[in-house]
Protein backbone atom coordinates (compact mmCIF):
# COMPACT_ATOMS: atom_id res chain seq x y z
CA UNK A 1 0.00 0.00 0.00
CA UNK A 2 1.33 3.40 -0.94
CA UNK A 3 1.37 6.20 1.59
CA UNK A 4 -1.45 8.64 0.87
CA UNK A 5 -0.25 11.95 -0.58
CA UNK A 6 -1.11 15.15 1.26
CA UNK A 7 -1.73 17.44 -1.67
CA UNK A 8 -1.94 17.43 -5.44
CA UNK A 9 1.75 18.15 -5.98
CA UNK A 10 2.71 15.14 -3.87
CA UNK A 11 0.22 12.96 -5.69
CA UNK A 12 1.64 13.70 -9.13
CA UNK A 13 5.29 13.81 -8.06
CA UNK A 14 6.15 10.72 -10.10
CA UNK A 15 4.48 12.11 -13.22
CA UNK A 16 5.24 15.84 -13.12
CA UNK A 17 4.85 16.57 -16.84
CA UNK A 18 1.21 15.52 -16.98
CA UNK A 19 0.49 16.66 -13.43
CA UNK A 20 1.80 20.16 -14.06
CA UNK A 21 -0.15 20.46 -17.34
CA UNK A 22 -3.38 19.57 -15.58
CA UNK A 23 -2.60 22.04 -12.79
CA UNK A 24 -1.86 24.73 -15.39
CA UNK A 25 -5.25 24.12 -17.00
CA UNK A 26 -6.98 24.26 -13.61
CA UNK A 27 -5.27 27.55 -12.73
CA UNK A 28 -6.18 29.13 -16.06
CA UNK A 29 -9.86 29.34 -15.11
CA UNK A 30 -9.28 31.83 -12.30
CA UNK A 31 -8.45 34.74 -14.57
CA UNK A 32 -10.95 34.50 -17.42
CA UNK A 33 -12.31 37.56 -19.20
CA UNK A 34 -15.60 35.79 -19.90
CA UNK A 35 -16.77 34.51 -16.48
CA UNK A 36 -15.98 36.02 -13.05
CA UNK A 37 -13.75 33.86 -10.88
CA UNK A 38 -16.19 34.23 -7.99
CA UNK A 39 -18.95 32.65 -10.09
CA UNK A 40 -16.72 29.73 -10.98
CA UNK A 41 -15.74 29.37 -7.32
CA UNK A 42 -19.42 29.02 -6.40
CA UNK A 43 -19.76 26.26 -9.01
CA UNK A 44 -16.62 24.50 -7.75
CA UNK A 45 -17.91 24.60 -4.19
CA UNK A 46 -21.34 23.31 -5.21
CA UNK A 47 -19.63 20.40 -6.99
CA UNK A 48 -17.67 19.74 -3.78
CA UNK A 49 -20.95 19.53 -1.88
CA UNK A 50 -22.53 17.23 -4.43
CA UNK A 51 -19.51 14.93 -4.61
CA UNK A 52 -19.08 14.95 -0.83
CA UNK A 53 -15.52 16.24 -0.86
CA UNK A 54 -14.65 17.92 2.41
CA UNK A 55 -11.17 18.87 1.16
CA UNK A 56 -12.61 20.63 -1.91
CA UNK A 57 -15.24 22.31 0.23
CA UNK A 58 -12.69 23.57 2.75
CA UNK A 59 -10.44 24.87 0.00
CA UNK A 60 -10.78 28.52 -0.97
CA UNK A 61 -9.70 29.47 -4.47
CA UNK A 62 -11.44 32.87 -4.49
CA UNK A 63 -12.81 34.95 -1.63
CA UNK A 64 -16.61 35.16 -1.89
CA UNK A 65 -18.99 37.87 -0.71
CA UNK A 66 -20.22 37.40 2.88
CA UNK A 67 -22.86 34.74 3.32
CA UNK A 68 -22.62 33.05 -0.05
CA UNK A 69 -20.64 30.03 1.10
CA UNK A 70 -22.97 29.36 4.02
CA UNK A 71 -26.05 29.75 1.82
CA UNK A 72 -24.83 27.74 -1.11
CA UNK A 73 -27.14 24.76 -0.55
CA UNK A 74 -30.10 27.18 -0.61
CA UNK A 75 -28.97 29.16 -3.67
CA UNK A 76 -32.23 28.85 -5.67
CA UNK A 77 -34.22 30.86 -3.12
CA UNK A 78 -31.46 33.09 -1.81
CA UNK A 79 -31.11 36.78 -2.64
CA UNK A 80 -27.37 36.52 -2.02
CA UNK A 81 -26.86 35.10 -5.51
CA UNK A 82 -27.27 37.07 -8.72
CA UNK A 83 -29.28 35.84 -11.69
CA UNK A 84 -26.03 35.18 -13.54
CA UNK A 85 -24.64 33.13 -10.67
CA UNK A 86 -27.88 31.17 -10.42
CA UNK A 87 -27.82 30.40 -14.14
CA UNK A 88 -24.31 28.96 -13.75
CA UNK A 89 -25.15 27.05 -10.58
CA UNK A 90 -28.13 25.46 -12.30
CA UNK A 91 -25.92 24.19 -15.12
CA UNK A 92 -23.31 23.06 -12.58
CA UNK A 93 -25.85 20.95 -10.71
CA UNK A 94 -27.16 19.24 -13.83
CA UNK A 95 -23.61 18.76 -15.14
CA UNK A 96 -22.71 16.98 -11.91
CA UNK A 97 -25.47 14.43 -12.47
CA UNK A 98 -25.52 14.03 -16.25
CA UNK A 99 -24.09 16.55 -18.69
CA UNK A 100 -26.49 15.27 -21.35
CA UNK A 101 -29.39 16.54 -19.25
CA UNK A 102 -28.39 20.22 -19.55
CA UNK A 103 -31.21 21.84 -21.49
CA UNK A 104 -30.99 24.44 -24.23
CA UNK A 105 -32.85 26.82 -21.91
CA UNK A 106 -30.28 26.39 -19.16
CA UNK A 107 -27.44 26.94 -21.61
CA UNK A 108 -29.21 29.99 -23.02
CA UNK A 109 -29.57 31.48 -19.55
CA UNK A 110 -25.80 31.35 -19.07
CA UNK A 111 -25.19 32.81 -22.54
CA UNK A 112 -27.57 35.67 -21.76
CA UNK A 113 -25.18 36.80 -19.05
CA UNK A 114 -21.78 35.65 -20.29
CA UNK A 115 -22.18 35.02 -24.02
CA UNK A 116 -21.15 31.95 -25.99
CA UNK A 117 -17.56 32.20 -24.86
CA UNK A 118 -18.74 32.33 -21.26
CA UNK A 119 -20.84 29.21 -21.72
CA UNK A 120 -17.91 27.32 -23.24
CA UNK A 121 -15.65 28.51 -20.44
CA UNK A 122 -18.19 27.42 -17.85
CA UNK A 123 -18.60 23.88 -19.14
CA UNK A 124 -14.83 23.59 -19.56
CA UNK A 125 -14.38 24.70 -15.97
CA UNK A 126 -17.04 22.33 -14.67
CA UNK A 127 -15.28 19.39 -16.29
CA UNK A 128 -11.90 20.34 -14.89
CA UNK A 129 -13.18 21.20 -11.40
CA UNK A 130 -15.18 17.98 -11.25
CA UNK A 131 -12.04 16.09 -12.25
CA UNK A 132 -9.88 17.84 -9.66
CA UNK A 133 -12.41 17.04 -6.96
CA UNK A 134 -12.58 13.39 -8.01
CA UNK A 135 -8.78 13.16 -8.00
CA UNK A 136 -8.78 14.56 -4.48
CA UNK A 137 -11.23 11.88 -3.38
CA UNK A 138 -9.41 9.04 -5.17
CA UNK A 139 -6.07 10.10 -3.69
CA UNK A 140 -7.62 11.00 -0.33
CA UNK A 141 -5.96 14.41 -0.39
CA UNK A 142 -6.18 16.50 2.75
CA UNK A 143 -5.50 19.70 0.82
CA UNK A 144 -6.64 20.77 -2.63
CA UNK A 145 -3.78 23.22 -3.11
CA UNK A 146 -2.22 22.58 -6.50
CA UNK A 147 0.93 24.66 -5.90
CA UNK B 1 -29.49 14.77 -26.08
CA UNK B 2 -29.18 18.16 -27.76
CA UNK B 3 -28.80 18.00 -31.51
CA UNK B 4 -28.28 21.70 -32.12
CA UNK B 5 -24.92 23.21 -31.27
CA UNK B 6 -25.18 25.75 -28.46
CA UNK B 7 -22.19 27.77 -29.60
CA UNK B 8 -20.55 28.63 -32.89
CA UNK B 9 -17.08 27.19 -33.31
CA UNK B 10 -14.30 29.54 -34.41
CA UNK B 11 -13.74 29.93 -38.13
CA UNK B 12 -10.15 28.74 -37.88
CA UNK B 13 -9.05 25.83 -40.05
CA UNK B 14 -5.75 24.84 -38.55
CA UNK B 15 -6.37 21.09 -38.77
CA UNK B 16 -6.13 20.81 -34.98
CA UNK B 17 -9.50 19.47 -33.88
CA UNK B 18 -9.30 21.14 -30.47
CA UNK B 19 -8.15 24.54 -31.72
CA UNK B 20 -10.83 24.51 -34.45
CA UNK B 21 -13.62 23.41 -32.09
CA UNK B 22 -15.62 25.49 -29.64
CA UNK B 23 -12.84 24.88 -27.12
CA UNK B 24 -10.82 27.29 -29.21
CA UNK B 25 -13.13 30.13 -28.20
CA UNK B 26 -11.61 30.52 -24.74
CA UNK B 27 -8.17 32.05 -25.24
CA UNK B 28 -7.01 31.65 -21.64
CA UNK B 29 -7.49 27.87 -21.57
CA UNK B 30 -6.79 26.77 -25.15
CA UNK B 31 -3.04 26.30 -25.00
CA UNK B 32 -3.36 24.47 -21.69
CA UNK B 33 -5.86 22.04 -23.23
CA UNK B 34 -3.50 21.45 -26.14
CA UNK B 35 -0.48 20.91 -23.90
CA UNK B 36 -2.35 18.54 -21.61
CA UNK B 37 -3.70 16.52 -24.53
CA UNK B 38 -0.22 15.84 -25.86
CA UNK B 39 1.20 15.14 -22.41
CA UNK B 40 -1.51 12.59 -21.58
CA UNK B 41 -0.64 10.58 -24.69
CA UNK B 42 3.13 11.06 -24.74
CA UNK B 43 4.42 11.63 -21.22
CA UNK B 44 3.02 8.76 -19.20
CA UNK B 45 3.95 5.10 -18.80
CA UNK B 46 0.65 3.59 -19.98
CA UNK B 47 0.54 2.64 -23.64
CA UNK B 48 -1.93 4.14 -26.13
CA UNK B 49 -4.15 1.04 -26.20
CA UNK B 50 -4.54 1.15 -22.42
CA UNK B 51 -5.21 4.89 -22.48
CA UNK B 52 -7.89 4.31 -25.10
CA UNK B 53 -9.47 1.53 -23.08
CA UNK B 54 -9.98 3.89 -20.13
CA UNK B 55 -11.09 6.77 -22.37
CA UNK B 56 -13.75 4.67 -24.08
CA UNK B 57 -15.13 3.31 -20.80
CA UNK B 58 -15.51 6.89 -19.58
CA UNK B 59 -17.03 8.01 -22.89
CA UNK B 60 -19.60 5.23 -22.73
CA UNK B 61 -20.70 6.38 -19.29
CA UNK B 62 -20.89 10.05 -20.23
CA UNK B 63 -22.77 9.15 -23.38
CA UNK B 64 -20.66 11.29 -25.67
CA UNK B 65 -21.47 9.99 -29.16
CA UNK B 66 -18.42 11.60 -30.72
CA UNK B 67 -16.03 10.36 -28.00
CA UNK B 68 -17.42 6.83 -28.38
CA UNK B 69 -17.05 6.87 -32.16
CA UNK B 70 -13.47 8.09 -32.19
CA UNK B 71 -10.45 5.79 -32.16
CA UNK B 72 -7.05 7.37 -31.78
CA UNK B 73 -4.77 5.97 -34.45
CA UNK B 74 -1.92 5.50 -31.99
CA UNK B 75 -4.13 3.18 -29.93
CA UNK B 76 -5.11 1.13 -32.96
CA UNK B 77 -1.44 0.88 -33.93
CA UNK B 78 -0.72 -0.23 -30.36
CA UNK B 79 -3.07 -3.18 -30.78
CA UNK B 80 -6.48 -1.95 -29.65
CA UNK B 81 -8.88 -4.06 -31.72
CA UNK B 82 -12.61 -3.59 -32.20
CA UNK B 83 -13.04 -7.02 -30.66
CA UNK B 84 -11.49 -5.68 -27.46
CA UNK B 85 -13.51 -2.47 -27.67
CA UNK B 86 -16.62 -4.65 -27.82
CA UNK B 87 -15.70 -6.10 -24.43
CA UNK B 88 -15.82 -2.69 -22.74
CA UNK B 89 -19.28 -3.20 -21.33
CA UNK B 90 -20.80 -3.90 -17.94
CA UNK B 91 -19.91 -7.58 -18.19
CA UNK B 92 -16.20 -6.93 -18.62
CA UNK B 93 -15.33 -8.75 -15.38
CA UNK B 94 -16.50 -12.01 -16.97
CA UNK B 95 -14.85 -11.30 -20.30
CA UNK B 96 -11.64 -12.62 -21.81
CA UNK B 97 -9.88 -9.32 -21.20
CA UNK B 98 -6.51 -9.66 -19.47
CA UNK B 99 -6.42 -8.93 -15.75
CA UNK B 100 -4.58 -5.68 -16.32
CA UNK B 101 -7.30 -4.39 -18.66
CA UNK B 102 -10.03 -5.41 -16.21
CA UNK B 103 -8.29 -3.48 -13.46
CA UNK B 104 -8.16 -0.39 -15.69
CA UNK B 105 -11.91 -0.63 -16.26
CA UNK B 106 -12.53 -1.25 -12.57
CA UNK B 107 -10.56 1.89 -11.73
CA UNK B 108 -12.58 3.89 -14.29
CA UNK B 109 -15.78 2.70 -12.63
CA UNK B 110 -14.47 3.71 -9.21
CA UNK B 111 -13.59 7.16 -10.53
CA UNK B 112 -16.99 7.59 -12.17
CA UNK B 113 -19.38 6.06 -9.68
CA UNK B 114 -17.85 6.20 -6.23
CA UNK B 115 -14.69 8.33 -6.24
CA UNK B 116 -12.57 7.49 -3.23
CA UNK B 117 -9.48 5.48 -2.35
CA UNK B 118 -9.55 1.92 -3.67
CA UNK B 119 -10.30 -0.61 -0.94
CA UNK B 120 -7.41 -2.73 0.34
CA UNK B 121 -8.01 -5.69 -1.98
CA UNK B 122 -8.38 -3.51 -5.08
CA UNK B 123 -5.32 -1.45 -4.15
CA UNK B 124 -3.31 -4.64 -3.71
CA UNK B 125 -4.35 -5.80 -7.17
CA UNK B 126 -3.44 -2.42 -8.63
CA UNK B 127 -0.04 -2.55 -6.95
CA UNK B 128 0.59 -6.05 -8.29
CA UNK B 129 -0.13 -5.04 -11.88
CA UNK B 130 0.75 -1.35 -12.11
CA UNK B 131 3.60 0.84 -10.99
CA UNK B 132 2.83 3.92 -8.94
CA UNK B 133 3.46 6.11 -11.99
CA UNK B 134 1.06 4.00 -14.08
CA UNK B 135 -1.65 4.42 -11.44
CA UNK B 136 -1.08 8.17 -11.40
CA UNK B 137 -1.24 8.24 -15.19
CA UNK B 138 -4.52 6.35 -15.16
CA UNK B 139 -6.10 8.81 -12.72
CA UNK B 140 -4.87 11.87 -14.63
CA UNK B 141 -5.92 10.64 -18.06
CA UNK B 142 -9.36 9.92 -16.67
CA UNK B 143 -9.53 13.39 -15.19
CA UNK B 144 -8.76 14.80 -18.60
CA UNK B 145 -10.92 12.62 -20.83
CA UNK B 146 -13.94 12.48 -18.54
CA UNK B 147 -14.00 16.25 -18.21
CA UNK B 148 -13.50 16.59 -21.96
CA UNK B 149 -16.41 14.25 -22.75
CA UNK B 150 -18.71 16.07 -20.34
CA UNK B 151 -17.75 19.35 -21.97
CA UNK B 152 -18.38 18.01 -25.47
CA UNK B 153 -21.84 16.82 -24.50
CA UNK B 154 -22.72 20.09 -22.77
CA UNK B 155 -21.82 22.09 -25.88
CA UNK B 156 -24.61 20.36 -27.85
CA UNK B 157 -24.55 19.58 -31.53
CA UNK B 158 -24.12 15.88 -30.88
CA UNK B 159 -25.78 13.58 -33.44
CA UNK B 160 -27.63 10.47 -32.30
CA UNK B 161 -24.98 8.26 -33.85
CA UNK B 162 -21.65 8.52 -35.64
CA UNK B 163 -19.57 6.01 -37.58
CA UNK B 164 -16.28 4.83 -36.16
CA UNK B 165 -13.48 7.16 -37.20
CA UNK B 166 -9.77 7.18 -36.60
CA UNK B 167 -8.11 10.42 -35.63
CA UNK B 168 -4.63 11.50 -34.68
CA UNK B 169 -3.64 13.13 -31.41
CA UNK B 170 -4.06 16.87 -32.04
CA UNK B 171 -0.63 18.46 -31.88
Amino acid sequence: MHQAPVNYRDAVADLPEIGSRFADLYRSFWSLASVPASTLELCRLRQAQLLGSDAAWQHEEVELPPGQRDSLRQWPGSELFSAAEKACLEVAEVHAMDARAITDQQAEAVKTHYGEVGYVALVQALGVFDAMTRLGLIWNLSSMEVD
Amino acid sequence: MATAARVTAPESDTGNLIRDSALGLVPETLQHFLDLTVAVWDAGPLGPAEIELARLRSANYVGCVMCKAVRYDVAVADGLSEEKVGLINDDYRNSELPARDKLILQFVDLYLHNPGPPDAAFQQSLDEHFSKAEQTHLALLLAYFNGFSRCAVALGGMPDSMPRMEISVPR
